[in-house]
């Protein structure tokens, strides 16, 4: 067993045991307290150049399941544990958490203080961390002097189109750095999916007849990506029942004039109350942020908030006044974390349907 | 919003017994807590002697009866309470609070029935209503079907496929259950039930031995909103009561998609059954597919629902106390220690807590020891750790009968004999599977043979591992990182070396990571909570502090065995409350998830750790109590505590050791209060009742004040304060009599009165005698006011304690018992006649 360290942008150095890639790699630190689904939060694009902590002190307990990926090539950067076990359930016995990090170089350190990392993080915000095996100057100086790339949904994102065909709703899905769980909900629903590139114009994709467009989840700041996309929401949402999720909701509601702001501590676990605001309805999901949208910013004229944080106040949810666009901040989809609202994918499809009823004729 | 109730009746657990140990006094203490702030007046009905609740409630308000339906109908003719919680009182209170609905009770009183709506308990009281409700929310329940004749067993298995469960209804012999997996099976099952049943019925089910059992604790509100307490897991298979199973918190096996798939249907059925509280759903999983059977719905608190608070620091009882009341989640106001969030936060786990039930068999060996569906353990231990290794190691370490510090194990079985108890698991089933990887039995093929997932055996092999590691290096730092590690303390590393603690003591200061100490709180981390309820692992960071001023260190009593375990977590519980008044910071320590004394409102702070020489030491070293409280007859750990003379340890009642008896019989007592040289009399005691044993290892049955008290009473005081050395004795004393034929009294012994029996003394003298010894040994006693209190001749009533014993639970055929055989009281009371 091999040591090395986990190093942290404030100097601190933490040593533990490596398991998965030996890699050298660099990243955002955070924690995520969700306590099942390790392989569904691992798979997830949205976890590009960040480094994850486990706050549940024990992953790799049922090996990795065919049908949990949330995408085929991870992107995180890292993976930090207070244990993991290695155990295959697969028919072959053949993919075990340790090998399935080493395929897909992500280094994983284990046997460290997971809850002191994270009262670490809590008290001091968000910061930047390197797994590396030894924790000397130099390792610090490469910490610091390392700029992680603002490029990250083009480096998660489909370049080209595809489709997963099905009979029912054509519905577009714009990737940027969608999670399987949407894909299966749609699936779950007979959606005839297109998924289209990040970049792809709104001519694309209304050429592509969408009975409703999904914006995906994905990695990093809203602000990251260039003003194209924005102007390709306008142009779309009028058009098309909207449903967007993650990064795709908070592009939404850049694009409709409000602003998105960093979270001192980026928010990942499935613990926090969400209030739907028009039914008073109170609901847990899984929640992974890094970004809010800041409430004062809203145009009350273009948007409406439709569902909030009870603990940390964050808008969890918007609602166009004109058009029948929606977006939620949190995963709906469950993969991982509560189903309790899964049935806004049925709304969804409620949507579509009344949009039908119209003839295409507009609203 | 919440309800207008100025008044509730509360429905309290009854004597303890297998199924059902301190859990629920726990819970309706801390419901008393909460049910205070809302300003109610609150009428208390149970019997058990052993009950902290009772005490802190009005006397008045107190009705010491048996909870039955007769008796809570006199109760709430009389006081007409606005409403009945029955939800802390077991599965009995329920049936009662049924009953009462169904005949009229409720609404003849206006009485409100809180958690349940009456027409909604009744889909969970009748079995097939509950059938019917399940089917109707698209849940699946085990088909099931009332059979006449062969034939329309074998329709029945053409539906529903092998294997099947075969049982005669209204049977001659109790237990009969046939697991069929063929024809050949089924009929030899049905010839063997059609004969045994009384009425020509049989009922046959679909058998699901061998699903892994969950099961899931949630809370809802008037309005609908859920959470999520916490999934527990159990490690033995459904076959296995799961009473009598290892039982893992978080669950440990199941992927995202399964066990979302429990919690959304754990929120359908409460949301069917409109529950306002809590409630506890067990599952059958598949193991092989995502399939899953409701098991039982359970919309009152139970064992589990207490370890699901254990688990998580969330306070369940708290909470749902007030949801019962009609308040919302997020109307629900905590105690300042919790984050203003808290509430309503889903509780999320960074640790491991590992259940191991505690068998009656060393007690009660005359009875089948096999676990089947019929719960048979008495107790339970848990251990709480970072890894599940060191959860494991430390439940196991609290589970054993020795109080060395050794790791349990069994090597004197044959190979023969480890198959048949894989298959046919006995209790402490964990020491077989231990003993069998050691043979190099392949992990599949233990998973084959006992339906235990192979993650756990992943689990023991890393611990056997690391055993022979530190066996193997001895009194070395790397042994002592590995031991640390797993779970091992330092006085178990102490044994393994046969080295006294205090040499490994000294070589922990070369060891990288000293012990810490986490806090167990809902948000994993990200809040910073006060719950002062702390584990110990070897880790960077420390959250447990010393206190300011006077500090006690009380250590519990542990799991619950046969004998006086319940009666001894009351009085570690009333040490901690006389602490409390007298200005000591409070500081308990306990494995028992089902102890009163660990409810986190009695002390200032909490160690689930192991009650073992090494941790003792750790907690001691890190709070620095000025006074350590060792309540129990624990002759092995007080010697070993009294070594360490830097330590003021004060063992209560002091060592039964002590007691000298001329004969084994005795049928009368006084019992005495001696203070350096006043001996006070307190009152006299007759030992049988119901029947006429008077061996003293059969003295179970107690009655105050003694028969003929009238002519007898005086006399027999001023004989036994004759006999009493008030040099050797202090405290509460019994001096044992026989009574003889011709009428006379004969001295027969002394001894220090037992922990049940000054239970039994408080409620009746009406004094706390557990504060008066704690105050005697702080030195902080008022005489003047205790000889004021004892007026020990004049008497109301007779007050009756009798044992329970568990023979019926366990198939005994005995009925006797001796008092190390009880498993509970129940306190009565009787006018002279």
């Amino acid at each position: 067993m091999t040591q090395r360290y986990l190093i942290l942008e404030d100097g601190s150095a933490y040593p533990g045991k490596a398991f998965g890639s030996l890699a050298t790699t660099t990243g955002e630190l955070v924690a995520n307290s969700t306590m099942n689904g390790y392989q569904e939060i691992i798979s997830n694009q949205i976890y590009h150049n960040q480094i994850i902590v486990f706050t549940q002190s024990s992953i790799g307990n049922t090996g990795l399941d065919q049908n949990a990926y949330e995408s085929i090539l991870p992107s995180a950067k890292g993976v930090i544990v207070r244990e993991y076990e290695n155990l295959a359930t697969d028919h072959f016995k053949r993919i075990s958490l340790d090998k399935y990090l080493k395929q897909h170089r992500i280094p994983g350190i284990y046997d460290v203080d997971t809850r002191e990392i994270r009262h670490r993080l809590q008290k001091y915000g968000n910061m930047k961390a390197s797994i590396v095996d030894v924790a000397d100057d130099h390792a610090f100086d490469q910490l610091h002097a390392t700029v992680l790339t603002n490029q990250q949904v083009a480096q998660v994102a489909t370049p080209k189109p595809y489709p997963n065909p099905d009979e029912g709703d054509n519905v577009v899905v714009v990737d940027f750095g969608l999670k399987s769980g949407i894909l299966r909900e749609l699936s779950r629903r007979n959606c005839n999916v297109t998924v289209v590139p990040w970049n792809s114009t709104s001519e694309m994709i209304l050429d592509l007849d969408p009975d409703g467009i999904v914006l995906s989840t994905g990695p990093g700041a809203p602000s990251n990506l260039p003003s194209s996309v924005l102007k390709m929401i306008t142009e779309v949402q009028s058009q098309a029942p909207m449903f967007a999720i993650g990064l795709g909701h908070e592009l939404f509601a850049l694009a409709n004039g409000a602003r998105v702001s960093k979270l001192r501590v980026e928010h990942h676990g499935a613990n926090h109350p969400i209030r739907e605001i028009i039914t008073n309805e109170i609901f847990f999901s899984g929640q992974e942020q890094g970004y809010a949208v800041d409430p004062k910013s809203i145009d009350h004229a273009k948007l409406f908030i439709t569902h909030v944080d009870l603990v940390n106040g964050t808008v969890q949810g918007l609602r166009h006044r004109d058009f029948p666009a929606f977006s939620v901040q949190f995963s709906p989809d469950g993969a991982p974390g509560p189903k309790d609202s899964v049935g806004l994918f049925d709304d969804f499809m409620e949507i579509m349907e009344r949009r039908r009823g119209y003839n295409g004729n507009g609203y | 919003m919440a309800m207008d109730i100025n008044k509730v009746l509360l429905l309290g657990g009854g004597p303890t017994n297998i199924g059902h140990e301190n859990e629920l006094d726990a819970a309706a203490f801390e419901r008393l807590i909460a049910l205070k702030k809302t300003g109610a007046q609150i009428i208390y009905v149970d019997d058990n002697p052993f009950s902290v609740t009772s005490e802190e409630i009005q006397p008045a308000n107190v009705y010491v009866q048996q909870v039955n339906f007769k008796n809570v109908v006199n109760i709430v003719e009389k006081e007409h309470p606005d409403a009945i919680m029955a939800t802390t009182g077991g599965l009995n209170a329920m049936q009662i609070a049924w009953q009462l609905s169904e005949s009229g009770v409720l609404s003849s009183n206006n009485v409100t029935l809180l958690g349940i709506k009456p027409a909604d308990l009744r889909k969970v009281i009748d079995n097939q209503k509950l059938r019917e409700l399940l089917t109707e929310i698209n849940e699946r329940v085990i088909a099931s079907r009332i059979v006449a004749d062969d034939n329309e067993a074998m329709d029945f298995v053409r539906e529903v496929g092998f294997p099947v469960i075969v049982k005669p209804i209204s049977a001659s012999h109790d237990t009969s259950r046939f697991i069929c997996n063929n024809t050949d099976e089924l009929e030899d099952a049905l010839d063997v039930s059609f004969k045994r049943t009384y009425i020509k019925r049989c009922s046959i089910e679909q058998s699901i031995v061998g699903y892994k059992e969950i099961e899931m604790v949630g809370v809802r509100d008037v309005n609908g909103n859920k959470m999520l307490v916490s999934g527990l897991e159990d490690m033995d298979p459904i076959g296995i009561h799961s009473g009598d199973s290892i039982i893992f918190a978080p669950t440990q096996t199941l992927i995202n998609e399964e066990y979302q798939a429990l919690r959304t249907a754990t929120f359908r059925i409460m949301d069917s059954l409109n529950v306002t509280g809590t409630c506890h759903v067990q599952f059958a999983q598949s193991r092989t597919d995502s399939n899953y059977f409701v098991t039982k719905v359970s919309p009152f608190f139970t064992r589990n629902t207490m370890l699901a608070a254990k688990a998580t620091g969330y306070p369940v009882t708290y909470v749902s106390s007030f949801l019962e009341l009609g308040y919302s989640l997020t109307e629900v106001k905590l105690p300042a220690k919790y984050s203003k969030y808290l509430a309503f936060m889903e509780p999320t786990m960074d640790h491991v807590l590992v259940r191991i039930p505690l068998w009656p068999f060393r007690d009660i060996n005359d009875v089948d020891q096999h676990l089947n569906t019929l719960m048979k353990s008495v107790g339970s231990t848990i251990g709480i750790g970072r890894t599940v290794e060191e959860a494991i190691i430390k439940s196991m370490h609290s589970s054993q009968f020795s109080p060395r510090d050794i790791l349990p194990s069994v090597s004197k079985v044959d190979d023969d004999d480890v198959i048949n108890q894989l298959i046919h698991p006995l209790a402490s089933r964990i020491l077989i599977l231990m003993e069998a990887l050691r043979r190099g039995f392949s992990i599949d093929e233990l998973s084959e043979l006992t339906q235990i997932d192979r993650f756990y055996f992943y689990k023991l092999n890393q611990l056997l591992r690391a055993q022979s590691f530190v066996v193997n290096n001895p009194m070395s730092p790397e042994s002592i990182q590995v031991g640390h590690k797993y779970g091992f303390g330092d006085g178990m590393l102490a044994e393994l070396w046969n080295v006294n603690i205090s040499e490994i003591s000294k070589m922990n200061q070369d060891v990288k990571y000293q012990v810490t100490y986490k806090e167990i709180e809902p948000s994993a981390g990200e809040f910073l909570e006060n719950t002062s309820i702390f584990y110990s692992s070897y880790e960077l960071e420390n959250e447990s502090h010393p206190f300011e001023g006077k500090t006690a260190l009380v250590i519990g009593r542990g799991g619950n065995q046969l004998g006086p375990n319940s009666a001894a977590d009351y009085y570690t519980t009333q040490i901690l409350i006389s602490l409390k008044k007298t200005g000591y910071k409070t500081i308990i320590m306990n494995t028992n998830p089902n102890a009163v004394s660990l409810t986190p409102q009695l002390s200032d702070k909490q160690y689930i750790e192991p009650i073992q020489l090494g941790n003792i030491l750790n907690i001691i070293d890190i709070d620095q109590p000025d006074v350590v409280f060792l309540p129990g007859n624990r002759h092995y750990l007080a010697n070993q505590l009294q070594q360490f003379t830097n330590l003021n340890v004060i063992v209560l009642p002091p060592d039964q050791k002590v007691a000298s008896y001329k004969e084994n019989q005795a049928t009368t007592a006084v019992d005495l209060f001696v203070q350096k040289g006043e001996i006070l009399p307190v009152t006299t005691i007759s030992f049988f009742k119901h029947d006429n044993r008077t061996d003293i290892h059969h003295i179970n049955d107690y009655q105050e004040p003694m028969t003929n008290w009238e002519s007898d009473e005086v006399s027999l005081i001023a004989q036994a304060i004759d006999v009493v050395n008030v040099g050797e004795w202090q405290g509460l004393v019994q001096v044992l009599f026989d009574k003889t034929a011709t009428g006379k009294y004969s001295c027969t012994g002394i001894r220090p009165v037992r922990i049940t029996e000054t239970a039994f003394l408080t409620k009746t003298t009406g004094i706390n005698w557990i504060n008066v010894l704690v105050r005697k040994y702080l030195g902080l006693l008022d005489m003047n006011s205790l000889r004021n209190q004892i007026v020990p001749t004049e008497h109301k009533r007779y007050s009756i304690m009798a044992a329970h014993f568990p023979f019926k639970e366990l198939q005994s055929n005995r009925n006797e018992g001796t008092t190390k055989q009880e498993v509970g009281s129940s306190l009565s009371f009787e006018n002279f006649s």
